[in-house]
């Protein structure tokens, strides 16, 4: 286990009543990394990732986050998960705030930012991603590709150390995906580190740096991301690979 | 005489009655609702705990009280608590007080367990990914549900707990059985010293609809002014 990974996954087991979904899960990775999980449905992926800030809690392992394991119950997980920003398959966004409040609500009441701070930092986002006219919008006002990208800035405006993406385009329309997907790119220039479980195959070959094949609760691969696509070596990446690309 | 004379008729020789009857009608509906809901509301808290046992009890108490008539219920509290030893006192300057707590009791508790019904699937109707993405940067549970899931959570139940509000006002009708001069009571009288059944029975209907259609009206317009500006 290389010293330089400030996340670190030791031997997760996860199981929903008798069905066993992470059968031993052992990883790590380093800062400004950026790593995408693929594999098929059902496979343990999601389950993953949200095991990495306890919105599902493992049932054995240990994950080791800036050297303490927040599995520990004497943790303070809401500490953690300040630290580590997450963006859902469904948004997710407030529906009974508007975009602004969204944003500066978790800043100004979790981390006791001067609303004036939490403003400019929301505006200077929002103008990132090219929303900031939208700041007074609704959810139900926006459409999905503009509902991910505030909920991009929303992860952000905590300032966590790591992003976890869970499906961030599986719920858009086509048309959609791509402006999600640079905001993503642009995360990643920037030196976000970045745990994206995906199946944009062209975003783990091109803009990750490794790439993770979970199948049947285990890691059946995982290597630099141009070696794992030009060179994979597990019959089963093989097969999937010859399906999905 | 046609039958809306005879109606016109009553109503202006007995309006006292009436009147008197819609006074304790609201009486009591308004306390059994008030209180309902505050209790609905810790009913609500007991039937979601991650405690087991409070839970259970919480279950039980829901599913008892809506799984039997009203009448028993009242029956037991006003027959059956004295003969165990409960008495509601009788105190002065307010006649029938044991009478009408002991309606306002049998009504609140009744009230309870359906509030607590709507205020749980309030709750519940809210889609769990609120809550997530809440929890997933840094609110705690009880932060989450404050500022997140609750707001969102009243818009499901006040629709609903008005439409409760306006069972009360008609269900309150049965306390009459136990002597509370409420509308329904007052109503018996004038057909006992009249003999006009149809036309008294019509002028209570027509009262009470009008006292839960104004009730119904009030509730949608908090309603509009509470979901303004949202989705």
């Amino acid at each position: 286990m290389a010293k330089d990974e400030f996340l670190q996954v030791v031997d997760l087991h996860k199981r929903f009543h008798k069905l066993e979904v992470l059968k031993g899960i052992s990883t790590g990775f380093r800062r400004n990394e950026v790593v995408s999980i693929i594999g098929p449905s059902g496979g343990g992926k999601s389950t993953f990732l949200r095991c990495l800030n306890l919105l599902e809690v493992p049932n054995s392992g240990q994950i080791i986050f800036d050297g303490v394991d927040i599995c520990d119950k004497k943790q303070d997980i809401n500490l953690h998960r300040q630290k580590m920003g997450m963006v859902f398959q469904q948004f997710n966004l407030f529906n009974n705030a508007n975009v602004l409040h969204n944003l500066i609500d978790a800043p100004m009441r979790i981390k006791k930012l001067p609303r004036e701070t939490a403003e400019e930092m929301a505006l200077r986002l929002l103008g990132e991603v090219g929303l900031a006219d939208r700041v007074d919008a609704y959810p139900h006002q926006l459409s999905g590709g503009q509902k991910q990208r505030i909920a991009i800035v929303r992860a952000l405006m905590m300032e966590p150390e790591v992003m976890l993406f869970d499906e961030p385009t599986s719920a858009l329309d086509p048309e959609m995906i791509g402006e999600v997907l640079d905001v993503m790119k642009r995360l990643a220039e920037d030196g976000m580190t970045m745990i994206v479980v995906t199946h944009e195959m062209r975003f783990a070959r091109e803009v990750s740096d490794r790439t993770i094949f979970l199948d049947d609760g285990h890691i059946e691969e995982d290597k630099p991301s141009h070696e794992f696509f030009d060179h994979p070596e597990s019959p089963r990446l093989v097969s999937f690979l010859d399906k999905v690309l | 005489m046609t039958f809306f004379n005879e109606m016109a008729m009553l109503f202006t020789r007995y309006n006292s009655f009436f009147y008197e009857g819609v006074r304790n009608t609201l009486i009591i509906s308004a306390f059994s609702v008030l209180l309902g809901i505050v209790f609905g509301t810790l009913m609500a808290m007991l039937r979601m705990s991650k405690i087991l046992p409070l839970r259970l009890l919480a279950t039980a108490y829901i599913e008892f009280i809506r799984g039997t008539p009203l009448m028993v219920q009242l029956m037991f509290i006003f027959y059956g608590l004295p003969m165990v030893g409960i008495q509601f006192p009788n105190i002065p300057f307010i006649p029938d007080f044991s009478r009408f707590a002991a309606g306002i009791v049998a009504m609140s508790m009744n009230s309870c367990a359906y509030v607590a019904e709507i205020i749980r699937s309030g709750i519940q109707a809210v889609d769990s990914g609120q809550m997530e993405a809440a929890r997933s940067i840094g609110y705690s549970h009880s932060q989450a549900m404050r500022y997140v899931v609750l707001p969102q959570a009243v818009r499901n139940i006040l629709p609903a707990l008005g439409n409760e509000f306006v069972i009360v006002i008609k269900e309150s009708s049965i306390v009459s059985v136990i002597g509370i001069a409420d509308l329904m009571f007052r109503t018996k009288d004038v057909i006992a010293v009249t003999y006009r059944t149809l036309p008294s029975l019509a002028i209570a209907a027509v009262i009470y609809f009008c006292m839960t259609f104004l009730g119904g009206q009030l509730i949608s317009w908090m309603e509009r002014r509470m979901s303004h500006g949202k989705g």
